[in-house]
């Protein structure tokens, strides 16, 4: 199976602090992988390597066989790669239409959204900064796939939400993926995303500690002992 | 009075063009351009060069200014914007400073110091409205304001383009990973700013003419339409702009509505525009001890 | 000879350049023999020390005013006013001229200084226009627009001071005394107190810096010179005008403090003298100097921030000081009263809609560690920040040793003993790991103004708050990265900087946001060992974490936080196994369809 995006030893530091030591992951197309462990573990620096906000000190970024290390943000999420930040970050003083339809495509998706996210279709006309959490995940969400990524980056999208908010949300990521993006996830809720996802990477330390299929215990396991040994 | 009302209408529309571009890019960048008085003078300069060239009224004389400014604005932002991106913001109040003081200069070097007077609108004279008779002149600025106030609302709040704009000031690193080139946003919000001042200063130049000094006398103006109005925010500046256009003209017109006080004793320094001017600078300084976040501002930001 | 000059330049820094400056600025005035040439030196001297002045508001203090020039003509104009008018001599001017534009700093700092950059900038150029306009105005006063002439020279004791190289002499006298004023003043803990302020001001006001009082002093200072300058500039030109008061001396004030260097006195000096002489130079210039004055000004601020002294400095960095002999800290004294030390009560703080902290109440026994656990987005930081006054609580109370704490400034915190480390890495870079904490003793050593004018040769109280740092550093295992720079340390060792630094103040309670982030497992024990020991010393400690094997060696108690609320509190082991907090960390599945 040709892998979507392939990470090779992808080293990042803050300065003196290493926050990823020679992490190598892959995800394939229509995937669903988590990204799970403990805080300072290393995910959200993962994710933001990818899209260009952080600078990598050493490692290959290969996306749909292109090299992208060198690529600046806008040029990555122009190739495909969609980005959801950790926090949200809907734009506040424009409505959710106006969010959804900031970078316009050819390929205009706001129905389909929609039907993703039937609440946000109430809501058309509210401006960003007055949406509830879980509203503006779903926008933030939305304002991804407007642009058709193929792969779709989630940061934390639990965070903020009450269980049952986050659960619904995460349910439709396997619309979402069927539809042809495939997910990384990262998440501090591990039941969650290991319930939902295809395959996932533990990390802690900025290192990869354990991968494998979602639905295998051992990784459950793994999970627990790298927040609570 | 009224004659009084409407010229001071109409050199609150042009100030109004001098904050709206001060405003965006604040909001677009987070940095305070202190060249923006500067980049008005030299509207009212480049119109009054090109009506020595080619004598036709200055609405024919607009687009070309700016046309010319947008690029003056282009060359600001590469001047003085993104060569300090990795300083602190007080960096850039610097730089821009500095250009215009160059451009101030330059002016005076090319010019000389002695105010010049651009062309009119459309045509020197009078209209009779009803009771009362006010300037050609006056109506056509307001006019050509509101248009061009007008362009950018519809702009910014119904194209693409506008929607575009307004992600990057709200959220520049969301809106680069959402594929927006916001390096190109930034430096077209500069020409349009500098566009917006060209256009302010052509108004202004046939009533008020253009000295080569008048940089740092409109760079407080805009700065108080913006804090009176609140910080970042586009209708606070325009409202702030017609407050201190309608305080500057109608407050030296007291005496002549109050005849009473034209008899106070020193009323013709009292009531002169340099005290206006004072009384301006005064209300600027308690506003922002008293209500620092302005009329339409958020809370602003307090020392630890 | 190459090569032993290449070694004194090593060993002494700057001296080498900085004595070879000085004697060239005294050869100077005797290279030429015009009475012009020597007018033009006077003026660079006034402008330099102008510039001393500007350096202690904008380079020290870090704020952008714009009111320098109107200092500068408002001195001008007492002196003028005086002069001219009255008849008074240079023995009554100068001083006055000093202190109105004091008095009215000091009535326009109250209400400007506290506000942010660029309301602040503002706001001075705002008080600048006003001035000028006022001038121009007050006609019977001021002379309106034409100003005043016919000032007396500077005379003492009835003899005048005659123009030409006497006067010059005079002017620089002036600059020199100023100078060293600002250097006995600067070079200090005062001086360090000033970096820290501008660097970082939150985290001034969380050592126990008065920020809002360095402020006021640095602007007052900054008036003061200027006014001096402007009564010296009347007494050499004989005349004041309003263009004294215009924006244009403002300008060449910022200039010359970019150019030289915004926090050096030479550069003070070097900026004047060049932008001075510069239209001189270039006759081509004449009626376009200040364009060159911009663009020099853009050049520098673009590729020379720190100023041609800072260029300098890299060139010729100081030899690194010995470090020096560690030094018990005083005594601190003992927490009175029972009960415990800190206790907080419905604590509730939102963030917009969001409810960060949604009633928590809790105690801190003395002498304990505390662990505070929760995953993220629970409420730890958050409930640190209102502890120690960086966030307002919205309603609920928190006590430190029985007094209510909540609504004091955080230096007013921290002054009463309460200490805090950072998430991130907040040392101040250009200083050494040695001074970082030594400037957390300011407060104890009671720095001010006063106590650094009085300060003999080489401060003392710098010197023992070195000492005082060296034992701290030591005790933290830090001792050996002590002279280096504090952007050249790596992670662990800035940790312990850190922590080193917050003991500094002596607190009685210690509170650190996540010590052990980053440490390798050997870091983490041996970090675990020395805060240990540090309790035993008689602090207590609150430490939040993620790290449970560094908590469960170290703490005695664990409280959870999630969703702002506290949802276990116990022994480490019970909280650990509690399934409530499990779940908050590994979250529930099952709700998904």
């Amino acid at each position: 199976m040709t892998r979507l995006l392939t990470i090779d030893g992808l080293t990042v530091g803050h300065g003196p602090l290493v926050a990823l030591h020679e992490v190598s992951l892959d995800v394939a197309p229509g995937e669903i992988v988590a990204l799970v462990g403990a805080n300072g573990a290393g995910k959200s620096t993962l994710l933001k390597a990818l899209m260009g906000l952080l600078p990598a000190q050493g490692g290959r970024i290969a996306f749909d066989g292109e090299a992208i290390e060198a690529l600046a943000p806008w040029e990555r999420a122009r190739r495909g790669l969609g980005y959801c930040p950790e926090g949200r970050r809907v734009f506040p003083g424009l409505t959710v239409e106006e969010n959804l339809n900031v970078v316009a495509r050819p390929d205009m998706r706001l129905d389909d959204v929609y039907r993703l996210f039937p609440p946000l279709a109430l809501r058309r006309e509210a401006l960003g900064w007055q949406l509830s959490g879980g509203e503006q995940q779903m926008l933030a969400v939305g304002r991804a796939l407007m642009a058709a990524p193929r792969l779709l980056l989630l940061d934390e999208p639990s965070l903020g939400l009450s269980p049952r908010l986050a659960g619904e949300l995460l349910a439709k990521l396997r619309m979402i993926a069927n539809d042809g993006a495939a997910v990384l996830l990262a998440e501090q809720n591990a039941a969650l995303a290991l319930a939902i996802a295809d395959r996932a990477y533990v990390l802690g330390l900025g290192r990869v500690v354990d991968h494998g299929p979602a639905s295998e215990p051992r990784l459950r396991r793994s999970a627990e002992a790298a927040f609570l040994s | 009075m009224l004659q009084v009302i409407v010229n001071g209408v109409a050199l609150g529309a042009a100030y109004a063009l001098l904050a709206l571009g001060f405003v965006l890019i604040l909001n677009a960048t987070g940095a305070v351009n202190f060249a923006q008085g500067d980049l008005v003078m030299a509207g009212g300069l480049l119109v009054v060069a090109a009506s020595m060239v080619w004598p036709v009224p200055a609405i024919v004389l607009l687009p070309l200014v700016l046309g010319l400014m947008a690029l003056l604005g282009l060359a600001l932002s590469l001047l003085a914007y993104f060569p300090l991106k990795s300083q602190p913001p007080v960096a850039v109040f610097i730089s821009t400073i500095a250009v215009g003081i160059m451009l101030q200069n330059t002016a005076n070097a090319l010019f000389g110091a002695e105010p010049r007077a651009g062309p009119p609108l459309l045509t020197a004279g009078l209209v009779e409205l009803g009771p009362v008779t006010v300037s050609r002149q006056a109506l056509a600025i307001i006019a050509v304001a509101a248009l061009l106030i007008v362009v950018q609302h519809v702009l910014f709040r119904h194209t693409r383009l506008g929607r575009v704009l307004r992600a990057t000031a709200q959220d520049r690193e969301m809106a680069e990973a959402l594929g927006i080139r916001v390096n190109t946003v930034i430096a077209g919000t500069f020409a349009f700013a500098a566009a917006y001042a060209g256009a302010a200063g052509l108004l202004l130049s046939n009533t008020f003419f253009v000295t080569p000094s008048d940089g740092s006398n409109y760079i407080l103006k805009a700065y108080i339409a913006v804090v009176i109005g609140g910080w970042g925010s586009v209708v606070g500046a325009l409202c702030g702009a017609m407050v201190i256009a309608l305080f500057e003209v109608v407050f030296p017109s007291l005496p002549l509505v109050l005849p009473g006080l034209a008899s106070l004793p020193g009323a013709s320094w009292l009531f002169s525009q340099t005290m206006a001017t004072i009384l301006l600078y005064v209300v600027l300084l308690a506003v922002l001890v008293v209500r620092p976040q302005g009329l339409f501002g958020e809370t602003v930001q307090r020392r630890a | 000879m190459i090569a032993a000059l290449h070694q004194a330049a090593a060993r002494h820094g700057m001296a080498v350049p900085l004595i070879v400056g000085a004697v060239l600025l005294v050869l100077w005035p005797t290279a030429f023999s015009t009475a012009y040439d020597l007018r033009v030196f006077t003026l660079a001297g006034i402008y330099a020390l102008l510039v001393i002045g500007y350096q202690f508001v904008f380079g020290h203090a870090g704020a952008l005013a714009l009111t320098q020039g109107a200092f500068f003509g408002l001195g001008a104009y007492v002196t003028g006013i005086l002069g001219a008018r009255y008849g008074q001599g240079f023995v009554v001017t100068f001083p006055l001229s000093i202190v109105v534009p004091i008095l009215l700093a000091a009535v326009v700092a109250s209400p400007v200084l506290r506000l942010d950059t660029h309301y602040f900038a503002l706001a001075t150029l705002g008080v600048a226009q006003v001035l000028l306009l006022v001038a121009l105005l007050a006609e019977p006063l001021t002379g309106g627009a034409n100003g005043i002439p016919g000032v007396p020279g500077v005379e003492l004791l009835g003899t005048p001071v005659p123009r030409g190289l006497p006067l010059a002499g005079f002017v620089w006298a002036w600059v020199i005394l100023g100078a060293l004023v600002a250097r006995q003043l600067l070079r200090g803990l005062y001086g360090t107190a000033f970096h820290v302020m501008r660097d970082n001001p939150m985290l001034a006001a969380c050592l126990g810096l008065d920020t809002g009082r360095l402020r006021l002093a640095a602007f007052l200072l900054s008036a003061a010179y200027a006014g001096a300058a402007g009564s010296l500039f009347v007494h050499t030109i004989r005349v004041v005008s309003p263009e004294a008061l215009e924006f244009h001396v403002m300008v060449a004030v910022l200039a010359m403090a970019v150019v030289g260097g915004r926090t050096r006195i030479a550069g003070a000096i070097l900026g004047a003298f060049l932008l001075v002489h510069l239209p001189e130079w270039f006759r081509v210039f004449e009626k376009s100097y200040l364009i060159a004055y911009g663009a020099i000004l853009l050049a520098m601020i673009v590729f020379a921030p720190d100023g041609l002294i800072g260029r300098l400095e890299r060139w010729f960095p100081p030899a690194p000081a010995p470090l020096p002999e560690p030094e018990p800290l005083p005594k601190r004294h003992p927490i009175q009263g029972e009960g415990p030390l800190l206790a907080l009560q419905g604590v509730v703080k939102s963030f917009g809609g969001v409810r960060a902290v949604a009633g928590v109440s809790l105690v801190v026994r003395r002498h304990e560690i505390l662990g505070l656990i929760g995953p993220n987005g629970s409420g730890k930081t958050t409930l640190i920040n209102l502890i120690t006054g960086l966030v307002r609580v919205d309603s609920g109370t928190i006590r430190f040793v029985g007094t209510p704490i909540n609504g004091l400034r955080p230096d007013a915190i921290a002054r009463r003993g309460l200490a805090r480390s950072f998430q991130a890495a907040t040392l101040v870079e250009g200083l050494t790991a040695l001074d970082n904490v030594a400037v957390a003793r300011a407060t104890a050593e009671g720095v001010g103004m006063r106590r650094a004018l009085r300060a003999s040769w080489s401060d003392p109280s710098l010197a023992r708050a070195r000492r005082h740092a060296m034992t701290l550093l030591n005790a933290l295992g830090a001792g050996d990265a002590a002279s280096c720079e504090a952007g050249t340390l790596p992670h662990g060792v800035r940790r312990r900087v850190e922590i080193a630094r917050a003991l500094a103040l002596q607190p009685a309670l210690l509170l650190l946001d996540e010590p052990a982030a980053g440490l390798s497992e050997t870091e983490q024990a041996d970090l675990a060992d020395r805060l240990a020991a540090v309790r035993e010393a008689g602090t207590t400690l609150i430490v939040v974490e993620h790290n449970m094997p560094f908590l469960a060696r170290l703490a005695d108690r664990l409280v959870c936080l999630n969703e702002g609320k506290v949802i276990a509190s116990g022994r480490p082991e019970d909280v650990r196994a509690d399934p409530k907090v499990i779940e908050a960390y590994l979250g529930r599945a099952g709700v998904s369809s």
